[in-house]
């Protein structure tokens, strides 16, 4: 039998130092090799069960990583699987996650992998209970993570958004089903701007969700800036007496020490690399290299710059790397006299003297989480979610990118987009829509 | 009845409408000794309500049937009298041909049609009572205790061996046949009751006589019945109309016609006509409503809501100030027009006041009463996709019996069902149309899964793969499945290789490449498209949003001669190809769960992990495969991911 390719990340988020993305179906390979690089690595010459290091095309920055193919039927599906091994985070995690999707594979459903590898006969027959224990605690999981958390926040949210879709597809299926009758049918309104309309709030539920997963997993912060700008003071200015918590907390790479400190309730992740916090000060060999590590993890940058000296070429270089990321110039030893030229989005402080720390910490808050910290406005999504409402995402950019096309294909992609929403509210019946043509227009012999 | 005096006959099919008509003709062309018994040889094939065929969705249903080897486009070419091509404009997924046919010259060719069948025997009967006989031919009174047992407790299934079973047709007048399998396709005749005001009278359409008894046979072999509504309007003398005051409806010239089979092209010989109801129209109404019974409650049966009297509308779209009303002609050699969204159950008094307060209608002359129907009919979900009844093999069941509305819908089910009684009297496997190769398989799979709760009409929306199922290649999706099953002519067939191959012929000529010349460049700017860096194929060419195979056979005569009809196959083909691409990839992901069977003893009320919900719902419904299941609504994905895992577990330990 023929199945698609699914995947999703296989290991418990928020532990552990590295997170593991499995992908499974006939095709994944193809769908691998199109985003990791390896040297002189091709599907004709890929070695299964071997271990590849590479870098994986993450569409704006390269992330290296570690890949492995299994060969069916010799993997836990019993199908050609894939596994990416990437740096423990969230944020890094979902992203490989998102490229997958892209390129052709699609969101696992609760227990898919076990299931296939029962089907497949890789699962004994005495398991086939165990499994659908797990297909069915999954899907309850999810449906209380979406009702419980966020008292149905989410699937009330999606559900409006897919409410509009239903009348508009209707609006469009009545139409069609009905050419004769022109007083009832003829499409008002503009679709595209409907469209654009329903892709901003779902953008918006997005965002949202973005900000309930600041809430649980917290801010990762990275400190960049070349050596003596004073990171480790401000470092040491931000723990100050709240340095409470010490954690291996994802969304840091191995070779990164994270400390955090909760700021109005919120935690606050900072990420820098090793060597810092062990001696205090100076020897520090933070290359443009290791900063791009610190910054792909990061929700917000802090560009660090001694104020007291002209930048130099390497604060230009850093300061391009982190051109498309959300940054503040953290301008620092305002104790002595400014010299470095005023930036856009900068913080005055002296880490020394403690002055504006919390200033700073409020302008962390404001610019990740637009402000807002009431964790009951807040949607939290779980990755599955969060991956449908991507996919939603992208059906609408492409809808929205079309010119002239036809009726047919307009309602035909919009009915994908509806079907997709549907996953998470769980509304796939086709009959909704036909209801609504019944109830909104007047119609029939 | 003695045996001897029991005619013996392949099949039966009862009643020779839409359904019964293709029905018996797949029956008899496969070589079955059919009979077709109707209650009146008067309303063979009648067109009981509008004197039109095809319309959206429709006119899909009419092409399938027709690449099946069926009858109604054939038959609906010989008989327009008006033809236009609907949705031009919206894209081809959505295009269908409606036709207005001579609702006299329908019924009289189809009747010449089946009379020629060497095959079927056409005898006008009503049919009283089905029995099953069993294996020797005796019909004791033994026999019969244990059928009523059966019909007693549904739960039980008949066990019967494979064509040993027997059913014998017995007629009012005592006449009684035998035979290994009989369709039903009983219309809307079944203990129906035509409704207007306050009067009730049981006959059937348009005053024919009624099937009183039939129901009860059913019922006594443990079928389960519904009870449904539907409705027609008046019929007005055309002397008596002012058109001045309404909008002429004109047909299409350049529509070839239904039918592959049809020659040239169907002629326009009669026009329509658009009024609206007026203000007073309403007021009438509104001030009656005591008297109208499908609103007083008079009537109970469900009527369908795409279909609904002009009371109903009033009532429920208050706010609209006007309806839109067609006037059609019923037939070429009578005056009488058909009033389009005019279907009341209003008494007959009260009617002509409504009618007279239309624009254009002061002074019309009713000559037919418009009036609402009741009827018994199945619940569709106790039958399997092969349109068999689950419970008794040999049963099958086809159109408005089964639920549906239409006679496009009817014709689609009746060919099914004979196609699959003739299999079944073989002891072959039966057909089973998927949702992603007909309309047809959409339609019987929506009433057999999730059942109806009004009249099923068709709509393309309910054609998840609609872009697939077009009109203009139903010949391509199913010619080959109706000459494996035997229906498709050497003549028919040789005609669809012929088409293919010159498809293929013009699929061929568009691989070639072009240089950049002053032609091609002309074909570019002239549409406003920038010019391609290379030499290009005519097909990739084709791909530009602004050209077409007809731009480009205008400026390169590259298909001269060639049939208009086969190069729009070609263009759709074409330039629709990433989203036909992106729906096959979608069938292939449905097909995937449609393989997977499930077994016919599955225990679904003992499943372990499956949710109450669930288990009550796939054990009504006994799906034949997990893609089935998926589709009864409260079956959760989640709950056919735990059904797979059961399914393979019992097969493994079968094994």
């Amino acid at each position: 039998m023929k199945e698609d390719i699914i995947v999703s990340v296989s290991t418990s988020l928020g532990r552990g130092a590295i997170a593991v993305v499995r992908m499974s179906g006939l095709g994944c390979l193809d769908v691998a090799l199109k985003l990791f690089h390896s040297k002189n690595l091709t599907k004709e010459n890929v070695v299964p069960r071997f271990m590849y290091f590479g870098k994986l095309n993450l569409g704006d920055v390269f992330e290296e990583c570690l890949m492995v193919f299994f060969k069916a039927p010799f993997s836990y599906t019993g199908e050609d699987v894939v596994e990416f091994q990437v740096h423990g985070g969230v944020l890094l995690a979902q992203k490989v996650v998102e490229v997958c999707l892209k390129n052709g594979a699609r969101l696992a459903e609760a227990g898919e992998f076990s299931k296939r590898a029962f089907l497949n006969g890789k699962i004994s027959l005495d398991k086939a209970e165990a499994i659908i224990g797990e297909i069915n605690a999954e899907t309850e999981g999810e449906l209380k993570s979406s009702l419980r958390v966020t008292n149905g926040v989410l699937a009330e949210k999606v559900l409006s958004q897919q409410e509009k879709l239903t009348t508009l597809l209707a609006e469009i299926e009545v139409g069609m089903d009905y050419p004769d009758e022109t007083e009832e049918t003829q499409l008002k309104t503009d679709v595209f701007g409907r469209l654009k309309e329903i892709k901003a709030e779902i953008e918006q539920i997005l965002d949202d969700s973005k900000n309930a997963k600041y809430l649980k997993n917290g801010i990762n912060v990275a400190l960049v800036g070349k050596t003596n700008v004073g990171k480790s003071s401000l470092m040491n200015a931000l723990l100050g007496q709240e340095r409470a918590i010490v954690t291996d907390i994802q969304g840091t790479t191995r070779d990164q020490i994270t400390e955090s400190f909760l700021f109005e309730g919120v935690k606050i992740n900072l990420i820098d690399t090793a060597g810092i916090r062990q001696t205090g000060d100076v020897v520090e060999k933070l290359g443009i290299e290791k900063s791009k590590q610190s910054i792909l993890q990061a929700d917000l940058v802090l560009f660090v710059l001694d104020g007291s000296e002209p930048e130099s070429d390497e604060d230009k270089q850093i300061e391009k790397l982190i051109s498309d990321k959300k940054y503040i110039v953290v301008v620092n030893k305002t104790d002595k006299k400014r010299v470095v030229s005023k930036k856009e989005n900068e913080v005055e402080i002296s880490a020394r003297e403690g002055k504006n720390i919390n200033l700073l910490k409020q302008r962390i808050l404001d610019l990740v989480m637009d402000g807002s910290v009431d964790p009951n406005a807040l949607v939290l999504t779980n990755e599955r979610q969060f991956g449908i409402l991507k996919e939603a995402d992208e059906i609408l950019e492409k809808i929205l990118s079309g010119s002239n096309t036809t009726l047919d294909i307009l309602s035909m992609m919009i009915k994908s987009l509806w079907q997709t929403l549907g996953k998470i509210t769980g509304n796939t019946e086709n009959e909704d829509i036909i209801n609504l043509i019944f109830s909104k227009f007047c119609l029939g012999k | 009845m003695k045996d001897e005096k029991i005619e013996n006959f392949d099949s039966i099919v009862i009643g020779a409408g839409h359904a019964g008509c293709e029905a018996a003709l797949a029956l008899a062309r496969t070589g079955n000794k059919t009979l077709l018994l109707t209650i009146s040889l008067d309303a063979i094939a009648f067109l009981a309500c509008n004197p039109s065929i095809g319309g959206t969705a429709k006119g899909q249903l009419v092409a399938e049937v027709d690449a099946l080897g069926g009858e109604m486009g054939i038959v609906a070419d010989k008989t327009a009298i008006q033809i236009r091509m609907l949705n031009r404009g919206k894209g081809v997924a959505v295009q269908s041909l409606r036709a207005q046919a001579d609702k006299n010259a329908y019924h009289t060719e189809m009747k010449k049609t089946l009379e020629k069948e060497k095959n079927l025997f056409i005898r006008q009967g009503e049919a009283i009572s089905v029995e099953i006989e069993n294996e020797n031919g005796s019909d004791d009174e033994n026999d019969r205790q244990k059928q009523k047992e059966f019909s007693k407790d549904t739960d039980e299934k008949l066990k019967i061996g494979k064509n040993k079973t027997k059913f014998l047709v017995t007629t009012k007048l005592g006449l009684c046949y035998r035979a290994k399998s009989v369709v039903f396709a009983t219309g809307v005749y079944l203990k129906s009751e035509i409704i207007i005001g306050s009067t009730r009278e049981a006959v059937g359409p348009n005053g024919f006589k009624n099937s009183s008894l039939l129901s009860d046979s059913l019922k006594n072999l443990g079928i389960k019945l519904l009870r449904f509504k539907t409705g027609t309007p008046v019929r007005l003398h055309a002397r008596s109309v002012d058109f001045d005051k309404m909008e002429v409806q004109l047909g299409d010239e350049d529509i070839m016609s239904f039918s592959t089979m049809t020659e040239g092209k169907v002629e326009n010989k009669a026009v329509c006509f658009l009024t609206y109801t007026t203000p007073k129209t309403h007021e009438i109404i509104r001030n009656n409503l005591d008297k109208a019974p499908a609103i007083s409650g008079e009537i109970k049966g469900v009527g369908p809501r795409y279909c609904p009297s002009i009371e109903t509308k009033v009532v429920r779209f208050a706010d609209k100030e006007r309806h839109q009303l067609f006037l059609e002609p019923e037939a070429l050699d009578t005056q009488e027009l058909y009033l389009q969204g005019f279907s009341t159950s209003m008494p007959a008094d009260l009617q002509a006041d409504m009618v007279h307060s239309v624009i254009g209608l002061e002074r019309a002359e009713i000559m037919r009463d418009a009036y609402a129907i009741e009827y018994d009919c199945i619940e569709p979900t106790q039958l399997k996709p092969t349109l068999e009844l689950k419970t008794i093999p040999g049963l099958f069941f086809a159109g408005q019996i089964n639920g549906t509305s239409g006679y496009e819908e009817a014709a689609a089910q009746g060919i099914v069902a004979g196609i699959n009684a003739s299999l079944f009297n073989q002891g072959k496997e039966q057909l089973v149309l998927k949702r992603s190769d007909a309309y047809i398989g959409v339609l019987i799979d929506d009433i057999v899964t999730k059942g109806t709760n009004e009249p099923y009409r068709m709509m393309t929306s309910r054609a998840e793969y609609r872009l697939l199922l077009r009109q203009d290649n139903a010949d391509m999706r199913l010619t080959e499945i109706g000459r494996r099953v035997g229906l498709v002519s050497d003549e028919r067939y040789e005609k669809f290789q012929k088409k293919c191959q010159k498809i293929a012929e013009i699929e061929q000529i568009l691989q070639q490449k072009v240089k950049i010349d002053e032609k091609t460049t002309a074909l570019f700017e002239e549409n406003g498209e920038p010019l391609p860096k290379e030499n290009m194929r005519f097909c990739d060419i084709m791909k530009r949003n602004n050209i077409d195979i007809f731009k480009i056979d205008e400026k390169f005569h590259l298909f001269d001669g060639v049939e208009r009809k086969l190069l729009e196959i070609v263009n759709t083909k074409i330039k629709y190809a990433g989203y036909l691409k992106q729906q096959e990839e979608d069938v292939e992901r449905m097909l995937a769960n449609e393989g997977v069977a499930i077994p016919e003893d599955f225990d679904f009320k003992s499943a372990k992990g499956l949710r109450e919900e669930a288990k009550e719902k796939l054990d009504k419904i006994r799906p034949l495969n997990l893609g089935q299941a998926s589709r009864i609504s409260g079956v959760s994905p989640a709950d056919i991911s735990v059904l797979s895992i059961l399914v393979k577990k019992e097969n493994k330990t079968k094994k």
